[in-house]
């Protein structure tokens, strides 16, 4: 809102010195945009449209300063004439079909169109409104002064003549004074004459009954239109406007009158016209005035300071409100341009920011109750980001929405989220995995020279049945770079042991599956992760990005590895868990290790073979761990030795030789017995 | 010269020549070999030495070889400083330092207001992205066609999926963390103090000031005797926490549906500290947070005794502030996930 200080002093003695009065309006709740020589730009709040306008921001000036407010029409400009007369049989009857119209004043004058003086066109260009001819800039020179948006017909153009306030019909047409032609529906109030809609109520008049160079009579109409109807026919026909602004945040339903009466104050003293008839008032529920009570011990309880009853009072009137003593406090009555002020609290708030925030002493709150822990997801995020930066990943933060194409390879049998009202195509849904970002994320590194690149992201994912936490890694190129050795590039098993360390961290052991049923990884080179045991569910997915789908992200060489972990909420919970932790004894009798190698048929994972070593070992078996695969020359086509070591113990006594022989033979056998393994 | 003396000179210039190991092996045969050398040679002849000469002598051969032991250790340590050592390493090669990566900027920013907040006896809570109306909107005093909903212009998704309580259904992205506060109040009597972080999305411009996604952290107090005096006094503290013990802090009056009185918190600005410069617009602060005491119909909503309980809420952008805080002008970067960017952040 622009405004410049001379016309703002029109109406009290403020400061000639503008960034004097910015500074004292901006620490009352008017945020300055900027200042140029004497024209202030302040951002007005959207609760306050009573301040979209001189006389509003004057009435805060006056109480700012403890200043006089003169009255509205004082002004040199065009003292104010004798009550207007309202009449009952006017030349163009008003009726108002549609509640969304609780007030409509209508005055018919004969006028004489033409240009406007400087001093009308000058406020007009400072406050970034373009001039047009005198009856249209003294509606918007009245719509700035006192905030009230008005507009004119020509009568001449009004079929009837008459006014009608009513929901457009369905498919209703009308081009509107910016000259587009709009079609509107039964959701949107617009003023009509006999035949057809002449403009959309508080938004825009139309261009067929628009004031030209030859009109001689307008219709000149002051309104009050229900804020909710004006924001949805606003929103609808994506038309913002100085006058749906003010109606929309609720304008003042006692200024219509008033309004017009300035105008026509303004119209006689350019000589563009006078009314012609009484003026019409169609105001068929009058509004009640709200009182509200502002009890003494709440506004000091809410504000933390004693603020004196004079201050009070003081701040009250100046603001326009009709304070009343009362036992505990006062009844204030609340002005009807005041829209915002609805219950005490609003009082309270008009006395703190007039007494100042700065004034307010600054307390500590005490603490009563033993502050809660943390949510278990934050405790886990953090010990997930700890863990993975400590493994050497760089997190990183994608995009929650992404475009259709990245998120379609990653979408599960029940499809993608995807919004409505989307800013572009690049952010079109939402993701369905963390790995198309990271994906993204990774091509953009090595887009830029960097050859070894490790990323993880911790968030939200989602399918149509929800939302859903997980982690999530991408690596590619070389495993670490030092001069001493080549250490090779990432393959799955790097990928694997993230989500094996994530899984342990989480207190979840897993076993690994082949999961050739992923759609984004290359088929035999991928695992799904179940937790262990009976019920067990899937947690994680791990294996090698598809070399289709990485290069048509834009990758241009080596391969990728990657893997996501759900964070179910039981895994939150076994985490939080952590604080009863006990741990085992240490062994007291040493443990007996053997190595078995095994030639093996080349399909037969590993899970199986481990599995049955324990199913057939005594529970003197603490440990299995592979330690070699070969393949090659000694190993027949089609098979591979698999290296593991055996370690024993047991809690009690120290285990004999034999035992541990005995128990390793039943291993064997049954490994022969079950997978036709030899031993090499 | 007597024969001490003239050993005593020919070790010394044996010693001053030695240049090598071996060198200075053979000065050690020749001087104190056990069977060759002349001072081991000069004490052995002590004993047949006149008996009235032997207690001279020997104390005098016995000195030669201290002074002989000491001087070629001290030779002795000369050349060896400066010989190549057997199998040496080049120690100056870069160690294998282990691979490690760094949290994120908006992760260390936000880490940060959670531990100041933490350390006031600040709970952090989590909830979901996607909300329903009633979480994000009508709770928080926004009922449909409220203007301030245009504030936060709002992302809507395609269809209604089930929400995180299951009784109602997610409609749109959250434009703010406030749902969270709503339903920790519905589900907990007061008192409550907690920190709500996490992304929040507004149909907003893709530019080097703009992102439809950003990440926010809210926080709420609620108890009896709450005022907008312990609002003050708890973000001072944050601020001091958070930029240093000079800094200085105004609180401005604002508005916000869910908060009456509202407010917006300056800090003086980083960079001049109150001057006026470029960052701060020639004004001398820094817009850091909005904030303000909780509208009673915040509390009507979620069930809380409006009239025996108060609280403040504020809101916190953390993209904004970590830009200050890395020196940055566009807030793309912290989505591009540029190595070159994120390796160069603290560990």
């Amino acid at each position: 809102m622009k405004v410049p200080l001379s016309w703002l002093r029109e109406f009290v003695d403020a400061p000639t010195d503008p960034a004097q009065v910015a500074a004292r309006l901006a620490a009352c709740g008017f945020a300055v945009e900027g200042i140029d020589a004497e024209v202030i730009d302040f951002e007005i709040t959207a609760n306050r449209p009573d301040c979209l306008s001189m006389y509003g921001l004057a009435r805060e000036t006056a109480t700012a300063f403890d200043l006089p407010l003169k009255p509205l029409g004082a002004t040199s400009r065009a003292p104010a004439a004798a009550e207007a007369k309202t009449t009952s049989k006017p030349s163009v009857p008003v009726s108002l079909d549609d509640d969304g119209c609780k007030r409509y004043a209508l005055a018919v004058a004969a006028v004489r169109v033409g240009p406007s003086p400087s001093w009308l066109t000058d406020r007009l260009h400072q406050a970034g409104i373009r001039p047009i001819n005198n009856i249209v800039d003294v509606t918007n020179f009245v719509m700035l002064e006192m905030g009230h948006p008005m507009h004119a017909f020509d009568a001449m153009k009004l079929a009837g003549p008459e006014i009608r306030v009513r929901k457009a019909r369905r498919g209703e047409r009308l081009t509107t004074l910016d000259g587009q032609s709009r079609t509107l529906d039964e959701s949107m109030l617009v003023i009509a004459d006999a035949e057809r809609a002449v403009a959309i109520a508080g938004v825009m008049g139309g261009a067929p009954t628009e004031v030209s160079a030859s009109t001689s009579r307008i219709a000149l109409e002051s309104a009050w239109f229900e804020p909710a109807s004006v924001r949805t026919t606003s929103r609808r026909l994506a038309l913002k406007t100085e006058a749906s602004a003010r109606f929309e945040r609720g304008a003042d339903i006692d200024a219509p009158p008033r309004a017009i009466a300035r105008a026509l104050d303004l119209f006689r003293s350019l000589g563009a016209g006078d009314l012609s008839e009484p003026i019409v008032d169609a105001y068929p529920v009058a509004r009640t005035p709200r009182t509200l009570a502002l009890r003494r011990d709440r506004l000091d309880r809410l504000l933390g300071t004693a603020v004196p009853g004079a201050d009070v009072l003081r701040i009250l009137t100046g603001l326009g409100f009709s304070p009343a003593p009362t036992a505990d406090g006062w009844a204030v009555q609340v002005p009807a341009f005041r829209v915002d002020v609805q219950r005490e609290a609003d009082l309270i708030e008009e006395i703190g920011r007039h007494w100042g925030f700065d004034r307010i002493p600054a307390t500590l709150p005490a603490l009563r109750t033993p502050p809660p822990p943390h949510a278990p997801e934050v405790t886990r995020g953090r010990l997930l980001r700890n863990l993975l930066t400590g493994a050497g990943l760089q997190e990183a933060e994608t995009f929650t929405f992404i475009e259709r194409a990245a998120a379609e390879p990653f979408a599960g049998p029940d499809g993608l989220v995807a919004i409505a009202n989307p800013l572009s195509e690049k952010f079109a849904v939402m993701r369905p995995s963390l790995l198309p970002g990271l994906l993204d994320a990774l091509v953009y590194n090595r887009h830029r020279d960097a050859t070894s690149v490790q990323l993880f992201e911790v968030g939200s994912a989602f399918t149509p049945r929800g939302e859903v936490r997980r982690a999530a890694w991408v690596l590619t190129g070389a495993r670490g770079e030092h001069w001493s050795e080549s250490s090779g590039d990432v393959d799955i098993y790097d990928a694997k042991g993230v989500a094996e360390l994530l899984a342990s961290a989480l207190d979840l052991e897993v076993i690994a599956e082949p999961a050739d049923d992923v759609p984004w990884f290359v088929k035999g080179r991928s695992a799904r992760l179940r937790t262990r045991g009976e019920g067990g569910i899937e947690i994680a997915r791990v294996g090698q990005i598809r070399p289709d789908l990485a290069s048509a992200r834009g990758l241009d060489a080596g391969i990728v590895v990657a893997g996501e972990l759900d964070l179910v909420p039981d895994a939150a919970r076994s985490q939080a868990g952590d604080a009863n932790r006990r741990v085992q004894p240490l062994p007291r009798h040493p443990s007996i290790v053997r190595d078995l190698s095994l030639v093996i048929d080349e399909r037969l994972p590993a899970e199986k073979v481990r599995g049955t070593i324990r199913r057939n070992a005594p529970a003197t078996l603490v440990d299995v761990r592979e330690f070699d695969r070969y393949q090659g020359a000694g190993v027949p086509q089609g098979s591979v030795s698999l290296s593991l070591r055996l370690t024993f113990r047991h809690a009690e006594r120290t285990l004999t030789d034999s035992e541990v022989q005995q128990a390793v033979e039943a291993i064997v056998s049954a490994l022969t017995a079950e997978h036709g393994v030899k031993l090499r | 010269m007597s024969s001490l003396e003239q050993l005593r000179t020919d070790f010394q210039a044996a010693l001053a020549a030695a240049r090598t190991a071996d060198d200075l092996q053979a000065t050690r045969d020749r001087f104190v070999g056990r069977k060759q050398g002349l001072i081991t040679a000069l004490l052995k002849g002590v004993s047949s030495a006149p008996v009235e000469d032997r207690r001279a002598l020997g104390s005098g051969a016995n000195a030669l070889k201290e002074e002989f032991e000491e001087a070629w250790q001290a030779r002795a340590a000369v050349i060896s400083a400066g010989a190549p050592v057997p199998d040496a390493l080049d120690v100056t090669l870069p160690g294998r330092v282990p691979r490690i990566g760094r949290r994120h900027p908006l992760t260390q920013v936000r880490e940060r207001i959670e531990t100041i907040f933490a350390s006031m006896g600040y709970a952090v809570i989590d909830g979901p992205e996607l909300e329903d109306d009633w979480h994000n909107f009508e709770a928080l005093n926004m009922p449909p066609e409220h203007p301030a909903r245009d504030m936060q212009d709002t992302l809507y998704l395609g269809a209604p999926m089930p929400a995180a309580d299951r009784k109602r259904h997610a409609t749109l992205l959250r434009t703010h963390t406030s749902g969270m506060q709503i339903r920790h109040m519905e589900a907990h009597p007061p008192p409550v103090r907690v920190i709500a972080p996490g992304r929040v999305y507004r149909r907003d411009n893709f530019d080097a000031t703009h992102t439809p996604m950003f990440t926010q952290v809210e926080g709420l107090v609620v108890d009896e005797g709450i005022t907008l005096g312990d609002l003050k006094g708890t973000l001072n503290a944050f601020a001091e926490r958070l930029y240093g013990a000079g800094i200085k802090t105004r609180f401005r009056p604002s508005f916000f549906p869910y908060t009456e009185p509202s407010a917006e918190l300056d800090v003086s600005c980083l960079n001049c500290d109150g001057a006026g410069c470029a960052l701060c617009k020639q004004s001398g602060w820094l817009e850091v947070l909005g904030c303000g005491m909780v509208h009673p119909a915040v509390f009507e909503a979620v069930g809380y005794d409006a009239e025996r309980y108060t609280g403040f809420a504020f809101g916190i952008g953390i993209e904004r502030l970590a830009l200050r805080f890395y020196g940055l002008d566009d807030i793309r970067m912290f989505y591009e996930n540029d190595l070159r960017f994120l390796e160069q952040l603290p560990l």
